[in-house]
């Protein structure tokens, strides 16, 4: 599987499953990272995100249990295949190898807690 | 209880999602609901639910497949097993459906075929685009006939004076000069053979219509005097496997004047609107002395070839010219009065040849036409019994729903998805379609020789063709999805908890389009049922009408023109057979077919005043009168005996009254000569009942073709033609006799009413079974609903005869309906079409009230089986389950 495959918000969408694991599921996922961008998230763009890592093999499914709010219907529940651990991990090493080269001066200062 | 997001969002969502998402993704949104409502308030979550809605409406959700396969072989195949089971296990009712739909594909067929045909009229010639012919139109005070007859020169001027004509052609099929049917043999041997189909053409012709030849040069095959092309199969016929351009042949008799074969020309195709096989040069011709160069008598029918790139329609107004240049010099010499104002009101029309077959309604130009009316009309047919077929497959196939929910809940129950039932229902629609296919093309195969029969033509469904059978099948898969589909949504969409409760849906919901349905059918069939009757009841009138001449027993020989003075020996012959009454040598019958002579006649003195009477002249002898059975009411017959019988005329009544006539018998009547009146004869029709009786003037007169033979009532019919055929032989060894009734003749004069009857009555008891077959499927699918109902009621003591009147008495209503709206149109329609006949028959009442009865019987005969048998089952049966 080439790394190119993974688009930036497919990437983001599998750490989230990674996280969330084993209680991984669209609205989970979509709440959980509206909560860290602050922009909205429909679960449509999760669930189109996650029917793609599916289809690339990169994550699993299987219908869990159904609860009262989704008025009796059951949710479909995600986990990481080895294959999407393997593509997490590349990217991972490739990110950490280039902030490791980053020298202390090369990036202009910002206030991160603003 | 979670708050509930709008339904309308979630409908869409439905409507739009493929089924086996539809679970995740409306319990994801529902959830992230309930969620946001706790967040951000009602009022914000519902717009932002939206937002949610739409982003699922993606391509990937909508045509997502399961992981569970809809298509896979060994599906298929089930789904065709299952099918098959279900056709054979009710065998009754498949055959109703697919014989249903078979008749409707075979009707379709068939008529597709008859348009096809009337289509192709014409589009053979090469140069199709360019020919037209030239049609005469005269503005009669708002009324325009049209008219294609038209004199010698005409076709020689527009080539001479209008640039754009590249070339004209006449031909003259008129049998006043010789055309139509003549006694025709090779030089070489003595005996005659009849033949049909002469006609008198110009070498041009051959090169506008660029006909293909066989035998000589097209260039060449009537440019010369004297010269005659023969068709194909006549060649065949007299020139067996030679070559017989330059032989010779006789025509009549005729050894002074022998006609050489210039060529042999395929035979005319059939969707041709000429189709002649022989034609008579008209190079080198001329009828009477001055005849070619004559604008005031009207024989020809002219074509032109048209340059390339010339709109005819310019050309056409230009035409008017010759009115002036050259009819109205004609006009004033022969002393016509006020010509200018007979001439204001002519004009020419340029009728394209591909037009002719179709849209020459009104145009008499001794051709048998189309009419693109009928076209119209049975295209408008073909569609409506096809769709009638469908919405009765669809009909009783939704009929038997209530035995096919319990299946649906069961296959649903066991994981069947809506998908995989739709696709099993549809292949079982499309396993009826096919089949119906085949029989409907076997059907149309079969009937095939009737419809030839009965649409005059000789059609053969074209197997040749690159696109028949692919043609056939797509429509066969089309039309099958599209009768499947209804019933397949409408019995996938059952509910298993409801099917199997018990519950069945009443699908009363659309009981008014069934009714619709059925009062569309049966409106249509009394319609049919009463054109029929009326049809047949003008029949009637025409041949038990009083006709002024009696038309029974009378023998017609004819072609006896070549017998030349011998014909008079033969009358005299004929004349000592014992059963033989009276002999009359005359051309002029009064049935279609025979010789026709118009001329204009004034009272003697009065020509240059008067507007003419046109009347017919017709040549007869002494006898005529008494052969025919017509009466004198004022006057005497010709007699031979008196030699200034030579310069008399008898009249007939409408003559009288057209002239103004106070004292006919002392007066004169003027057309190139003055005749002397000596009697008034009863009025007589001698053209079809369609038109009123026309003046007539008979004088004494040589016209030798026919011999009318009045026999004794009583005599035997087998041994007279025996006698009169060794008369013949003796009077003219070479030529066979040839004979026929005038009653025969007479009836031959409406074959096209009978030909209307016939088509009528099929297509009558086409609607009729179309409309039961309706009707069948519609009870037994009321019967099928209302069973617990029945059952019910026969347990609380109803009667056999209760249950069979509820259940007609519905059907009963729709059919008093239909009969309502029925009644006015076929009234109005048939009042129409008896129009055309001047003598006709009335539409009475008693007519409707019987097709109503008929209809209303048939229609009760065709529940009555559904009806008895719900009566009669055991309520048990119906009950069992509750």
């Amino acid at each position: 599987m080439r790394r190119s495959d993974l688009g930036e918000f497919e990437e983001v969408v599998l750490l989230a499953v990674a996280a969330l694991t084993p209680k991984a599921y669209s609205v989970a996922i979509a709440e959980d990272l509206e909560k860290a961008t602050g922009n909205t998230i429909t679960t449509g763009a999760v669930h189109a995100a996650l029917q793609r890592l599916e289809d690339k093999g990169l994550v699993n499914s299987y219908m869990g249990e159904a609860t009262a709010e989704r008025g009796g219907r059951r949710k479909r529940l995600f986990s990481v295949t080895p294959a999407g651990s393997r593509v997490l991990h590349q990217v991972r090493t490739i990110r950490e190898n280039l902030w490791s080269r980053i020298l202390p001066h090369a990036l202009p200062k910002v206030d991160l807690a603003r | 209880m979670p708050p509930r997001p709008p339904q309308w969002l979630d409908k869409i969502l439905e409507w739009v999602c493929v089924d086996h998402l539809l679970e995740e993704i409306q319990g994801d949104l529902h959830e992230r609901y309930s969620l946001r409502v706790q967040q951000v308030g009602q009022q914000k979550a519902k717009h932002l639910y939206f937002r949610e809605v739409f982003s699922y409406i993606r391509l990937s959700n909508i045509n997502r497949p399961s992981s569970t396969k809809i298509f896979t072989t060994p599906m298929f195949t089930s789904y065709f097993t299952i099918a098959w089971r279900n056709l054979s296990k009710h065998k009754l009712y498949s055959a109703i459906k697919i014989g249903g739909f078979a008749l409707g594909i075979a009707a379709c067929l068939l008529i597709m075929l008859f348009i096809r045909d009337e289509l192709s009229y014409d589009q053979h010639y090469p140069n199709k685009d360019r020919i037209y012919r030239v049609v005469g139109l005269f503005n009669d005070n708002g009324e325009i006939e049209r008219d294609v007859w038209f004199p010698a020169p005409l076709a020689g001027v527009l080539k001479q004076d209008y640039p754009e004509v590249e070339l004209t052609g006449r031909i003259n099929p008129s049998e006043l000069f010789g055309a139509g049917s003549n006694q025709i043999r090779r030089a070489d041997v003595q005996e005659n053979s009849y033949e049909e189909g002469f006609t008198y053409a110009d070498q041009s012709l051959l090169d506008i219509l660029q006909v293909p030849m066989v035998y000589g040069e097209r260039k060449h095959a009537l440019d010369k005097p004297n010269t005659i092309v023969l068709s194909k199969s006549k060649a065949d016929k007299y020139f067996p496997n030679e070559n017989p351009v330059g032989k010779l042949m006789i025509l009549n008799n005729d050894e002074k004047t022998p006609l050489t074969v210039g060529g042999v020309i395929e035979d005319f195709p059939a969707n041709s609107h000429l189709s002649y096989d022989f034609l008579i040069t008209m190079t080198g011709r001329e009828f009477w002395e001055g005849e070619q160069a004559a604008w005031n008598n009207s024989n020809y029918h002219t074509y032109i070839l048209f340059k390339k790139k010339i709109d005819p329609a310019q050309v056409q107004n230009k035409l008017l010219s010759i009115l002036d240049s050259y009819y109205l010099p004609s006009m004033k010499k022969n002393g016509v009065p006020d010509p200018e104002n007979i001439l204001a009101k002519a004009s020419f029309y340029l009728q394209p040849v591909t037009d002719i077959h179709l849209k020459s309604d009104g145009i008499h130009d001794s051709l048998t036409h189309g009419d693109i009316r009928f076209v119209y009309i049975f295209g408008a047919i073909a569609a409506f019994i096809l769709v009638i077929a469908c919405i009765n497959f669809v009909n009783l196939s939704t009929a038997k729903s209530a035995n096919r929910a319990k299946e649906v809940g069961v296959r649903k129950v066991v994981g069947s998805l809506r998908g995989n039932l739709i696709n099993q229902f549809l292949a079982e629609s499309m396993l009826f379609s096919f089949l119906s296919f085949v029989a409907g093309i076997l059907l149309a195969l079969l009937l095939l020789p009737y419809f030839n029969s009965l649409s005059a033509k000789t059609l053969t469904i074209p197997w040749q063709a690159w696109w028949l059978l692919p043609g056939i099948a797509l429509s066969a898969v089309v039309i099958g999805l599209l009768a499947g589909f209804y019933p397949a949504l409408y019995l996938s969409s059952f509910k298993p908890i409801d099917v199997l409760k018990g519950k069945l849906s009443r699908g009363s919901k659309s009981s008014l389009t069934r009714s619709v349905l059925v009062v569309f059918q049966f409106t249509t069939s009394i319609i049919l049922i009463v054109g029929t009757f009326v049809i047949y009841r003008q029949m009637n009138y025409i041949f038990h009408q009083k006709i002024g001449f009696d038309k029974d027993q009378v023998l017609l020989i004819q072609g006896a023109h070549t017998l030349g003075d011998k014909v008079k020996t033969l009358k005299n012959e004929l004349l000592r057979l014992p059963e033989v009454k009276h002999v009359s040598i005359s051309d002029y019958l009064p049935v279609k077919g025979t010789k026709r002579n118009g001329n204009g006649f004034w009272i003697d003195g009065r020509k240059n005043i008067d507007k003419d009477v046109s009347a017919q002249f017709w040549q007869v002898d002494e006898n005529y009168l008494q052969t025919m059975g017509m009466k004198l009411v004022a006057g005497r017959n010709f007699s031979p005996q008196l030699a200034s019988d030579s310069q008399a005329v008898i009249i007939n009544e409408t003559m009288v009254r057209k002239l103004g006539l106070k004292d006919p018998l002392n007066q004169r009547v003027f057309n190139w000569k003055a005749w002397n009146v000596i009697g008034v004869v009863e009025d007589f029709h001698f053209e079809s009942l369609r038109d009123s009786i026309q003046p007539i003037v008979l004088a004494l007169g040589n016209s030798p073709s026919i011999l009318s033979v009045k026999i004794n009532a009583g005599s035997d019919m087998q041994q007279l033609l025996q006698s009169v055929n060794k008369v013949w032989r003796e009077v003219a060894p070479y030529q066979p006799i040839r004979y026929t009734f005038l009653d025969e003749s007479y009836a031959r004069m409406y074959d096209d009413v009978q030909r209307t009857g016939r088509v009528f009555s099929s297509f009558a008891i086409l609607a009729i079974i179309v409309a039961c077959l309706g009707l069948y499927g519609l009870s037994s699918f009321m019967v099928e609903q209302r069973s617990k109902e029945i059952g019910i009621r026969l347990v609380l003591g109803a009667s056999v005869q209760n249950i069979f009147g509820l259940l007609t008495l519905n059907f009963v209503r729709l059919v008093l309906i239909s009969f309502a709206i029925a009644v006015p149109i076929a009234w109005y329609l048939m009042q129409k079409w008896l129009e055309d006949f001047v003598y006709r028959t009335e539409v009475s009442p008693g007519i409707f009230l019987l097709a109503g009865l008929a209809a209303l019987s048939i229609a009760i005969f065709t529940i009555s089986y559904q009806a008895i048998r719900a009566a009669l089952t055991k309520p048990v049966n119906n009950l069992r389950t509750e």
